[in-house]
């Protein structure tokens, strides 16, 4: 009997409790609709500068993706448009980073930069965003989300480029290795289709080897290096594990074949130093430095001079030949993964790859 | 909870609240941390209530299910594959369904995967492996199978079943009642039959010392088997709470593993005793809510996101730390 009535006291405790949330929720909620209406007023008028800007990225500790929040926050400086940029940066999937997303509308941010993790599933939220007058873009991967902006690096014509220079190079035959990425990613799936592309075009070189390093530097290594110690190839084209493919060669002590890889600082250094031992290759860029391109497409949206809804980047080719080019890109203080495409006129105004390594926006 | 120590106080209103003080105190931090976080951001309203509210519900729900069974002495690391298994098939098979059938889909999720996780616990009772050894490799089983029905993120569901769960029928930007009740209500209920029905109480007296519960003619196997079952329910719930939040399925690993490390913090961290048989059910959802509401308050802090990580982690040892420190004062007094 006694137990009986704790546990009723206890359990209308609970509920007083539970009231008590509600309680806290309903004044509070009272002031809140005068800011609401100011937010979407402040849509139409543009502003003139010192703005806030979010970025949410749900893949931590991957090279790629922390260049392009530093791109982001190098551009901000650069800009002297931005007083602040919050960074949400954690690992995730959607649920988190609609969190995310909801967390940065609620500290009332200008505009939001976001890799998304997933096409449709943000579009609520980035919707919501919108509608309170906040600028939103998603860079690297689309959303279909009404009325955000769209940047990413065209991934088709990344391998088709690469493509058609190493069938050109190889002089139209010959047997190439296509080293892929992940199965199943959609960048993945469309480097592929633009590698067949190009390979339409070329009737007379046949594709020997087809492997997916799973972008992991050590796996495409030993993949190469099984390859070109068995088997007779005129030719590699690599989603962007690059450089470990050349030093196989070196290793192996085997002449190089013609070898495509992506920006990085390592494969530009061996692309300068390893021509005179016979490296012909080309470096394809696929810059992060795209979070730098958001960013100043959200300043003009933000400024009011309408930018375009959707920015496609093409990417641009740099092979042996072109020693200049190559020379300004190579950064020799920077590590062999740096991507060293940074500077995208005319989006970006920062001073190259010193700026983006600094990683300091405004006030840090 | 604290029956075996002294009480100091006579009164049964006092007594009631000195019994249940670490439920009071992690509530009492949760609204803390809630008008903190109202003063760190420049407007605090329904959407934000409503933005907390469901973005807690997976880890609300999967923390009630690890709480029950940790109260009845065991520990289940596949809560966060079973949430990934319930999440994937639901956002594949309620894609396009009316809300009927969507409902239907529901209840008949939970069902299963309260017999899928009845029968992990019978395993347990019946093999005398440890748990976290039998819970472990079942996790890679419901982990491998969510990728086996939706190997990359897809699917969708009905906007009623959305609405439930957040209020508003595309996930966002609705009224709070709807997630606030499913936040309450399940929590509520789950603790009040736990302390006030035999079955409730076998699960503490099964967790509390085995061999004693056994002796007293309590059926421990029953015990075990029923508190998996509703671990299950409510890792079931939890992936349904996912799909209605983000509308998509996501078989992702990673994402079930993160899942079940936060239920067994927001566990620990509502005083319930990993050594089993110890602990209040509804703390777990001031804790769940918490450990939600830490990252955008540390945003808001201006705390660099790569740091807040280990401020998080600071936190729940300090809590602890507190907590420890509470009932060894308490021990000493008695």
């Amino acid at each position: 009997m006694k137990h009986r009535s704790r546990t009723t006291v206890g359990g209308l405790l609970l509920l007083i409790l539970a009231l008590l949330v509600a309680g806290c929720a309903a004044p509070v909620s009272a002031p809140s609709a005068a800011p609401a209406a100011d937010a979407a007023a402040t849509e139409a008028p543009a502003q003139e500068g010192g703005f806030t800007i979010g970025v949410s990225n749900t893949l931590v500790g991957n090279g790629w993706r922390e260049q392009m929040i530093c791109a982001i926050k190098a551009e901000a400086t650069a800009s002297g448009l931005v007083d602040q940029v919050i960074v949400v940066n954690r690992n995730g999937g959607p649920t988190e980073q609609i969190a995310d997303l909801e967390g940065l509308i609620s500290q009332g941010v200008d505009a939001i930069i976001l890799n998304p993790t997933d096409r449709e599933g943000l579009n609520a939220v980035i919707e919501a965003a919108i509608a309170q007058g906040i600028v939103v873009v998603a860079v690297d991967q689309a959303v279909t989300a009404e009325g955000a902006y769209v940047v990413t690096n065209d991934q088709v014509a990344y391998a088709r480029i690469g493509a058609e220079w190493l069938f050109e190079t190889l002089g139209g035959q010959g047997q190439v290795v296509e080293m892929r990425g992940i199965d199943g990613v959609p960048a993945d799936t469309d480097r592929h289709a633009g590698f067949q592309e190009a390979l339409a075009k070329y009737p007379d070189i046949v594709v020997s080897a087809e492997t997916f390093t799973g972008w992991d530097p050590s796996t495409g290594a030993q993949q190469a290096l099984d390859l070109i110690t068995t088997t007779d190839i005129d030719g590699i084209w690599t989603s962007g594990i690059d450089y470990p493919v050349v030093e196989q060669f070196q290793t192996a002590n085997v002449p190089f074949v013609p070898i495509v890889g992506a920006d990085n600082n390592g494969f530009v250094q061996q692309l300068l130093e390893l021509a005179d031992d016979g490296l012909v290759g080309a470096a394809v860029t696929n810059p992060p430095a795209i979070g730098a391109v958001g960013l100043a497409i959200a300043l003009d949206a933000l400024t009011g001079q309408n930018p375009e809804q959707v920015t496609l980047l093409t990417p641009a080719l740099f092979d042996t030949s072109n020693v200049e080019g190559l020379q300004g890109l190579y950064a020799p203080d920077q590590q062999v993964g740096w991507s060293t495409y940074v500077n995208i006129p005319p989006y970006t105004s920062y001073s190259g790859s010193a700026d983006v390594s600094a990683c300091k926006a405004p006030g840090e | 909870m604290t029956n075996r120590l002294a009480v100091p106080f006579h009164h049964p209103l006092l007594r009631t609240l000195w019994r249940n003080s670490w439920v009071l105190g992690v509530w009492l931090l949760l609204f803390g941390l809630l008008i903190w976080y109202s003063t760190l951001i420049p407007v605090f309203g329904p959407f934000q209530i409503a933005s907390i509210t469901k973005n807690s519900l997976p880890l609300v729900y999967l923390a009630i299910g690890q709480a029950i069974i940790v109260v009845a002495g065991g520990i289940d690391l596949s809560l966060g594959a079973l949430l990934l298994l319930s999440n994937v098939v639901a956002a594949r098979c309620m894609e396009g369904q009316p809300a009927g059938v969507v409902a239907a889909i529901g209840v008949a999720l939970v069902a299963a995967m309260a017999l899928l996780n009845a029968f992990t616990g019978l395993l347990i009772h019946r093999s005398g492996v440890p748990d976290i050894v039998v819970t472990l490799a079942t996790s890679y089983i419901w982990s491998g199978l969510a990728l086996w029905i939706l190997p990359s993120p897809g699917g969708g569901t009905a906007p009623e079943m959305r609405w439930l769960f957040t209020g508003s029928p595309s996930g966002i930007g609705g009224s709070y009642w709807p997630p606030l009740l499913m936040i309450l209500v399940p929590g509520m209920l789950v603790a009040l039959w736990a302390r006030n029905t035999r079955p409730g109480l076998t699960l503490y007296a099964a967790g509390s010392n085995r061999t004693a519960a056994q002796l007293a003619g309590l059926d421990v196997r029953r015990a075990k088997i029923l508190a998996y079952a509703l671990g299950g329910s409510m890792a079931a719930a939890a992936g349904l709470a996912t799909v209605a939040i983000t509308g998509t399925g996501d078989p992702r690993f990673a994402v079930g593993a993160s899942a079940t490390l936060n239920s067994v913090a927001a566990v620990v961290l509502g005083g319930i005793a990993l050594t089993g048989g110890v602990g209040n059910l509804f703390s777990v959802v001031a804790t769940g809510v918490t450990l939600i509401m830490l990252n955008p308050i540390l945003i808001a802090m201006g705390v660099n996101s790569n740091n807040a990580q280990v401020l998080q982690g600071v936190l729940i040892a300090g809590v602890m730390m507190v907590g420890g420190l509470s009932t060894f004062l308490r021990e000493r007094r008695s």
